[in-house]
């Protein structure tokens, strides 16, 4: 197991950023029940990455072929603004306008790609390759995942309060409009910056599982966060080392491995309520 | 605090209209009214959460909101225990990024104390009853050191037992501190013999007084457009609907 790891090592440190900051984000987005949001922008990163890849058939649009990541990000900002602002709730429900935003952005991506100048050899965009991460990526990564932890860490309180009662905190002066595009825009950053190695199952995964297991465990928010973060880095370096022996595709072994473990989770849970 | 001529409501569309009225300091004020009828609207229009449609909201300089939602408005899966959530009535006074010091864990746990449940400071929401809840908002409105306490529907949804208990607290923190009270209800027996002034909000008419006035056979006769009888039973005010024929 553990030369497996060292083999593969860069890309096992790429895997760990990505599992530690979509752990900790996915906290809020499990708390506050916008799980399916984090699945919906996943999928409107793919289609920016899809996006720029189709443009690069045509002479004028070329450029953004060789930026993909920056094209998945603006148009994943654009859907966490959309988010953010309540997701056209005055006309249909969230819920309606996140499963809309979620099946064309999933659509298009197919489409665009199928379109795309080099056809479907570009599918490893979509999926995700974390095998493939090198240092330079997780420096990436990490340039981002920092200032995002910051953030988070710096104004967790703020989140807390417009998490768990906007109405009050609205009352005391908080800017809950701001403060939820804030939450909205680190989430949209980093799933645009992972999605490119990681694809949308790891991503959205990373996102729900870890904090899954974080929040069942935990009796504080202090709690929550350690074992959504302790569980994320295990399901990766688990996942990870047994996927290269046992010849299986790296993000989807690294997701079993987080469901095995909300399942343990879910069983001291129900152990412990019942002996409370 | 005073409404002049407002309207309040949401968009342009206005839902009452001609709200001129005045709370004053030390008020004991019951805004009571059936589901549906604004009074949520005009309290957040009190509270400054929702500008009005027309007309103006003056405030007094300094005036500080000690707000209790209705229950059902936090979510209990967060996993806070009763100071945690304490202490998010201190944390626009702690101010943007900076965390909460030793002095506003014991604030909270006192405030936790003063409504009667310092013992149980470390419980979790999810295992506390609904009463213990509503004491736990209750207690993050005050630490918050507020000059006016706003309460949502408090006693929605408890037994009797409960609903006595929160209103006579209330009522005795009133007394005691002289701290500005409204309360919001749709239960007007539960509001009438506990609050100073009563603001009867319907669907197209609001009325405020003190409670000797409102609660009068002719103006509840008026507002809600029914026969009632105003009875009185070991010192306590009955309201009573009287009965209609089937149509």
């Amino acid at each position: 197991m553990l030369e497996t790891i060292l083999l593969f090592r860069e890309a096992w440190y790429g895997a760990l950023v990505i599992g530690l900051t979509c752990s900790v984000l996915g906290i809020w987005v499990v708390l506050r029940r916008i799980v399916f949001v984090g699945a919906a922008l996943a999928q409107l990163s793919s289609a920016g990455i899809a996006l720029a890849l189709w443009a690069g058939g045509f002479a004028l649009l070329a450029p953004f072929a060789h930026r993909p990541t920056a094209v998945s990000l603006v148009v994943t900002l654009l859907g966490a603004l959309f988010f953010g602002l309540g997701g056209g709730r005055r006309l249909i429900s969230s819920e309606a306008a996140i499963g809309v935003s979620y099946a064309v952005a999933a659509a298009m991506g197919i489409l665009l790609i199928a379109k795309a100048a080099t056809g479907e050899a570009h599918d490893i965009f979509l999926q995700g390759n974390i095998l493939g991460i090198t240092r330079r990526d997780t420096i990436v990564l990490l340039g981002v995942s920092l200032p995002v932890l910051v953030v988070h860490l710096l104004f967790y309180k703020e989140f807390l309060y417009v998490s768990f009662d906007p109405e009050t905190a609205r009352t005391v002066g908080y800017r809950v409009r701001s403060w939820n595009l804030l939450l909205y825009f680190t989430l949209g950053v980093v799933i645009a910056s992972a999605m490119q190695f990681a694809g949308v199952l790891l991503v959205f995964g990373m996102l729900v599982l870890p904090a899954v297991t974080g929040l069942l465990l935990a009796t504080s928010m202090r709690g929550a966060f350690a074992g959504a973060v302790v569980s994320a880095l295990l399901a990766v370096t688990v996942g990870f080392a047994l996927s290269v022996p046992f010849d299986l595709p790296s993000s989807p072994a690294i997701i079993a491995v987080a469901g095995v473990l909300v399942g343990l989770a879910w069983s001291v849970r129900r152990i412990r309520r019942g002996t409370a | 605090m005073r409404f002049d001529h407002v309207s309040v409501g949401y968009g342009h569309r206005p839902i009452l209209t001609g709200l001129t009225f005045a709370i004053a300091e030390g008020d004991f004020l019951g805004m009571v009214g059936p589901n549906g009828s604004g009074k949520t609207t005009i309290l957040r229009a009190i509270l400054g959460t929702l500008q009005p449609v027309a007309g103006t909201v003056h405030r007094a300089a300094g005036l500080r909101f000690g707000y209790v939602p209705q229950r059902d408005q936090v979510d209990y899966g967060f996993p806070l225990t009763a100071v945690d959530v304490v202490l998010m009535g201190r944390y626009d006074r702690i101010g943007m990024g900076r965390r909460p010091t030793a002095d506003d864990r014991a604030r909270a746990v006192q405030a936790l104390e003063q409504v009667g449940i310092g013992e149980l400071a470390g419980k979790h929401l999810l295992d506390m009853s609904g009463g213990q809840r509503q004491r736990t908002l209750i207690a993050r409105a005050l630490v918050g050191e507020p000059n006016v306490l706003v309460l949502d529907e408090p006693t929605s949804g408890m037994d009797l037992v409960s609903t006595t208990q929160i209103l006579g607290f209330v009522r005795d923190l009133h007394e005691r501190s002289g701290l500005t009270v409204i309360m919001v209800s749709h239960a007007l027996n539960e509001v009438a013999n506990y609050v100073e002034q009563i603001a009867l909000v319907v669907a197209d008419g609001f009325r405020i007084g003190p409670v000797d006035e409102i609660l009068s056979e002719s103006v509840l006769r008026e507002v809600y457009g029914i026969p009632v009888e105003v009875s009185a039973f070991g010192g306590h005010r009955v309201v009573i609907a009287r009965r209609q024929p089937s149509a």
